[in-house]
């Protein structure tokens, strides 16, 4: 369909739109549902929460097919949710609960529903950039016509494993889309002071393979662009890098005082909301009213305490458990 | 040269044409199945494992990679999560340490973080080992590193026969194989079936039956220890020698067993003797109903604490060797 | 330089010392043999003196402190010399002649010390010191062999696997009681005859190779099983003196008196009860007399209760075929003599003939023993239990004594009293006897 402004991918329908503005409301409350849990000490561990950057996930992935697949980061509340992973089991497990997504053995940075084609968040920085990349050889050698879509932070560019894997798949013309969300720090590394280049999407040169940044706060922007590398790359030729220049809102995990920040930046990356602004342009669209954007940024709000509730009744696992699912 | 042992068609292989073997029949009935690693294709991989293999099954099932073990490491992890079956072959078994990340945090552990979703059927098949002069850093016996890690099956055949078997068994296994072949051991022979078998994964070997002494031996060790129960025979001293196999799991029956009998254990392996396996397999039996048979106190014989030196003498003097080991045997026959 | 005031060791067995006081306070100088302080130990109070000479710089415990032995309880030395604040606790190795006063206890303790490393070498003393393979070890316990009789040929003498099966196997057979006596005996049972199923050593066979080895060229010793009345004397003599303390009084009686009033008595009795009258008979009608006077010693123990008899029973004991028997005469403090003889020959008949009923040979509140009709003086009886004493009678034998100054011929008789030192202590019962002796030295009394 088209905006006035923009054209998009044919598969976007006006539900599916209002559903990407709802379902960025499900990914804020999710993440800022966790942080009270946290912030109160109801969770146990820590997390790595995506408030602010909401569109990096739902604009790429909603330009995915579903047989398409993604690699998460330890960020990766909002790629699973994008992906169409159910909150209550997601906030079952980050409460350990047994009808979590991994019984409650995994927690936040292992989240991963296969079955959708979510390959999980990963612990280890720029750990799934190499399994993206074998997920995309299946593909290329099994002829299954998916994508995998590999989320990755600025950070994560820095890694040995981000320039092997990209190589490796640029060599082998693999259907992999390399997306950087670059929220502006590796932890509490600023990418100015961590990477001698402007744009991660540069180095895409090195590679051979295409780089593009776009706005990290513009939905329709990373729809459009993400919707062009996955083709591209479904019809076999090769990877491309996507950067997305985005901010993540609160610090990197819940101990993080933000030392290495100012209030000024915060609030100049806060007033460029792009959930507000992805409002604005649905409501200048004619797709939606104030009202009923409020409705469902009231419906994503319920839905996300009944996932708290869904948490909070299920059981323990067993000890027993324990030994589970060690070896197949 | 073929002999027929009953049904069997039974020739001599090397241990490496018996690795080969087993990758190509599993290959030729699995397309799942394909093997990825450096300079496998033309060049016929650093010790000629994989010699032939190209022309046979093609670039894409015999996948030549740039020199990035992380990549490809990772890349295993991933299209065995999507329903491959890989088989990597890391060019030394030292450059695991490049691979580390996606074999620990990524392999052993996914199906477990993900709750029992999900399976990573690969197998990573490896070369270790010191005397060829490759000196340092492409000389190690890193296997207690792998067995530490729980979701790891590790695996170390001593002998071509058991190679073909263990390996078919590895890559039909669902989880995550570390395979650590022998640079020595890749020239020695066995007689080897021609079809295709498996030998099960956990289940140790008898190679010499004894009664004075149990050795507990690995890969090419095996090899040294069956040379030095020779020796020891004609000197009326009668070892068994009991070899794994598989490392974990481990197959700890059969060895309490043989100590049982015999009362008196050593083991030896070419792997560091600090932090190397046989501390595990001297404490295990120390835990084990074993101990009230144990005759005299559980001797290990491991390489020494030094990086494996480049000349050839001093090479040797890093590492077990029969005199050693029939010097430890008789220590031990003399409590 | 300070030298440490220790707690000394002045037994074998002291192991704590309780201070009861101290002699001199801190500062004050001391001499050398003044005493400083003084403790109590488990047998004793005691002075404890110095063997330096100096100020007492610090003492580290007040009185009423129980301090183990050896830990230094304070220093001496010059002014102003810097000692520890607080007791440095047991000093092994002294350097200073303190500790010579527990040398004595301590060089019989080193002594001790010394054997045991010695045995401790020789032989494993316990599991500890026993060096033996874990094989080893499962072979003795499978076969109830003790591991450290067993002599170990491993490295530094461990004890290994073979070592337990050639001790096994050369073992001579034996039933475990063997076993068990033949080590608490120390019999090598390789040195005995077995006398069982195949040669299996029973413990008999370790019991006769206690006992001394025959002479070569003697009649194989008669034996007999100790049983019956035999047994019965046996089980109570070892139950009388293993529980009773004893203690034997012996005193001379001079019987002139009580032969002048046997001599006038005896046709009287005689014609009255067609017996003899003895002296036995005077002597029981005259110890009853005492008895009365003397409730503790015609008292019974019984379990931790002294009965104090109301009657006097007096068991007379006689000798019978291969034993013992005590016929029992009641009320004899009661009787007169006439009853008193009458009684005790009858019943000393019956007794010879092993014809006492149950109730004659019950009773008795004292007992006594006479062996006078042998050449007997004084002897030490054994406390028929449950009473607490006995009388035991000597021969009538002329023999000097003094009287008034001058030596004369008198009939004396020793009379031994063997007596319960639970029960009577020795006054009360050297005074028992000095009353029998009275009234056997003045018999008219029995009149009284």
């Amino acid at each position: 369909m088209t905006l006035t402004t923009t054209k998009l991918p044919p598969h976007i329908t006006n539900e599916k739109l209002i559903d990407m503005y709802k379902e960025m409301w499900l990914i804020r409350y999710f993440d800022e549902k966790v942080d009270q849990f946290f912030a109160k000490g109801a969770i146990h561990g820590t997390t790595h929460l995506a408030v602010g950057q909401e569109p990096s996930a739902t604009g790429p992935i909603a330009a995915l097919q579903p047989k398409d697949k993604i690699t998460s980061t330890h960020r990766g509340h909002g790629h699973s949710i994008a992906k169409g992973t159910d909150v209550n089991r997601m906030m079952a497990e980050l409460f350990g609960k047994v009808d979590g997504y991994c019984k409650g053995k995994g927690g936040s940075m292992h989240i991963a529903d296969l079955e959708i084609g979510n390959l999980g968040a990963n612990g280890i920085v720029a750990g799934g950039i190499s399994i993206a990349v074998g997920a995309a050889l299946t593909s290329k050698m099994k002829n299954s016509g998916y994508v995998v879509l590999c989320y990755f932070g600025d950070g994560a560019s820095n890694e040995g494993a981000f320039h092997e894997s990209v190589n490796l798949a640029s060599v082998w013309g693999l259907p992999v889309v390399f997306f950087c969300e670059n929220n502006q720090y590796g932890m509490s590394g600023s990418v100015k002071d961590m990477t001698n280049v402007e744009n991660i999407a540069d180095r895409a040169a090195a590679y051979g393979i295409p780089g593009k940044v776009v706005d990290g706060t513009d939905v329709i922007e990373m729809l459009n662009v993400t919707y062009e590398a996955v083709e591209n790359a479904r019809k076999g030729n090769g990877p491309s890098i996507i950067e997305a220049k985005t901010y993540r809102w609160k610090g990197h995990s819940k101990s993080d005082a933000k030392l290495y920040r100012t209030r000024e930046e915060e609030n100049e990356w806060k007033s460029r909301d792009g959930i507000k602004k992805f409002k604005e342009l649905l409501i200048a669209e004619g797709l939606l009213t104030e009202e009923k954007a409020k409705e469902l940024q009231q419906e994503a709000k319920k839905e996300i305490e009944d996932s708290v509730t869904f948490a909070q009744n299920s059981p323990e696992p067993t000890i027993d458990s324990l030994f589970e699912d060690v070896y197949a | 040269m073929y002999t027929r042992k009953g049904e069997t068609e039974m020739r001599e292989l090397t241990y490496l044409e018996a690795v080969r073997e087993a990758m190509s029949q599993e290959m030729r009935q699995n397309e799942d199945v394909f093997v990825l690693g450096e300079d496998i294709g033309l060049y016929g991989g650093a010790f000629g494992v994989t010699r032939g293999m190209l022309d046979e099954f093609g670039p894409e099932r015999i996948r030549n990679t740039p020199i990035s073990e992380a990549a490809i490491s990772g890349a295993a992890v991933g299209a065995a999560l999507t329903g491959m079956r890989p088989i990597l072959e890391l060019q030394f078994s030292d450059f695991i340490t490049i691979a580390m990340d996606n074999i620990v945090n990524q392999a052993a552990k996914t199906r477990y973080m993900f709750g029992g979703k999900g399976k990573v059927p690969m197998v990573l098949r490896t070369p270790a080992g010191s005397g060829t002069g490759a000196a340092a850093q492409h000389s190690q016996s890193l296997e207690a590193w792998t067995a530490h890690i729980p979701g790891l099956i590790v695996v170390q055949p001593s002998t071509a026969y058991d190679a073909k078997g263990l390996l078919k068994a590895a890559i039909d296994n669902d989880n995550p194989v570390i395979f650590y072949e022998h640079k020595l051991v890749y020239k020695t022979s066995s007689e080897v079936p021609e079809e295709q078998y498996s030998i099960p994964l956990g289940v140790a070997d008898i190679k010499r039956e004894g009664k004075d002494v149990t050795i507990v031996a690995t890969s090419y060790m095996v090899h040294k220890v069956l040379e030095a129960a020779k020796e020891l025979e004609k000197e009326g001293i009668d070892v068994e020698v009991v070899d794994p196999r598989t490392i974990v799991p481990l197959d700890k029956e059969t060895i309490i067993k043989s100590v049982k009998k015999t009362g008196r254990l050593l083991i030896a392996h070419e792997a560091v003797k600090r932090g190397g396996i046989g501390g595990e397999i001297a404490s295990m039996i120390a835990e084990s109903e074993a101990f009230d048979y144990l005759d005299a106190p559980i001797k290990r014989l491991g390489g020494k604490e030094v990086p494996i030196p480049y000349n050839p003498n001093l090479e040797k003097a890093a590492t077990p060797q029969v005199p050693d080991i029939i010097e430890a045997v008789k220590e031990l026959v003399r409590y | 330089m300070a030298h440490g005031i220790f707690m000394p060791k002045l037994s074998s067995t002291m192991e704590t010392g309780t201070i009861l006081q101290w002699f001199k306070e801190e500062g004050e100088s001391v001499e050398i043999g003044e005493p400083i302080f003084e403790i109590m130990t488990d047998k004793i109070n005691i002075e404890v003196e110095a063997y330096e000479e100096g100020v007492l710089l610090k003492r580290y415990f007040d009185v009423d402190a129980v301090v183990p032995v050896n830990t230094i309880i304070g220093y001496i030395g010059e002014e102003g010399e810097n000692v520890p604040d607080e007791s440095p606790g047991i000093q092994s190795d002294e350097d200073d002649a303190e500790a010579v006063t527990s040398a004595q206890a301590s060089e019989a303790e080193v002594e001790e010390v010394v054997a045991v490393a010695a045995a401790a070498e020789t032989r494993a003393a316990s599991n500890e010191k026993l060096r033996a393979t874990p094989a080893a070890k499962r072979i003795a316990r499978e076969n109830q062999v003790e591991i450290s009789l067993v002599a170990g040929t491993g490295p530094e003498g461990r004890i290994q696997e073979r070592d337990v099966i050639d001790f096994i196997k050369n073992a001579p057979k034996a039933t475990p009681l063997a076993r068990k006596l033949a080590q608490s005996e120390q019999v090598d049972l390789a040195s005995v005859t077995g006398t069982g199923v195949n040669g299996k050593i029973l413990k008999q066979d370790i019991a006769g190779a206690l006992a001394p080895a025959p002479v070569a060229e003697v009649k194989p010793a008669q034996r007999k099983k100790l049983a019956g009345m035999r047994k019965v004397i046996a089980d109570r003599m070892i139950t009388s003196v293993t529980t009773a303390p004893h203690v034997t009084l012996t005193s001379d009686f001079d019987m002139t008196k009580v032969k002048e009033i046997r001599a006038q008595l005896l046709p009287t009795i005689e014609k009255q009860t067609g017996y003899r009258l003895s002296f036995t008979e005077i002597i029981i009608k005259a110890t009853s007399l005492a008895l009365s006077r003397f409730p503790s010693v015609n008292a019974a123990l019984i379990g931790d209760e002294i009965i104090y008899n109301e009657q006097v029973n007096i068991g007379l004991a006689v000798a019978v075929p291969d034993g013992l028997m005590v016929p029992v005469l009641r009320d004899t403090n009661l009787k007169g003599l006439a009853a008193i003889t009458a009684e005790a020959k009858e019943i000393g008949k019956k007794a010879r003939d092993m014809k006492l009923s149950p109730a004659e040979m019950q009773g008795s509140t004292f007992t006594i023993s006479n062996l006078g009709m042998y050449a007997i003086d004084g002897f030490t009886p054994i406390i028929n239990q449950p009473e607490t004493a006995i009388l035991g009678i000597g021969r009538i034998q002329d023999k000097p004594v003094v009287v008034n100054g001058a030596i004369e011929v008198r009939p004396m008789m020793v009379a031994s009293l063997s007596f319960d030192h639970r029960v009577i202590d020795g006054a009360p019962a050297a005074e028992f006897l000095t009353e029998l002796k009275r009234i056997l030295e003045n018999p008219y009394e029995l009149l009284v």
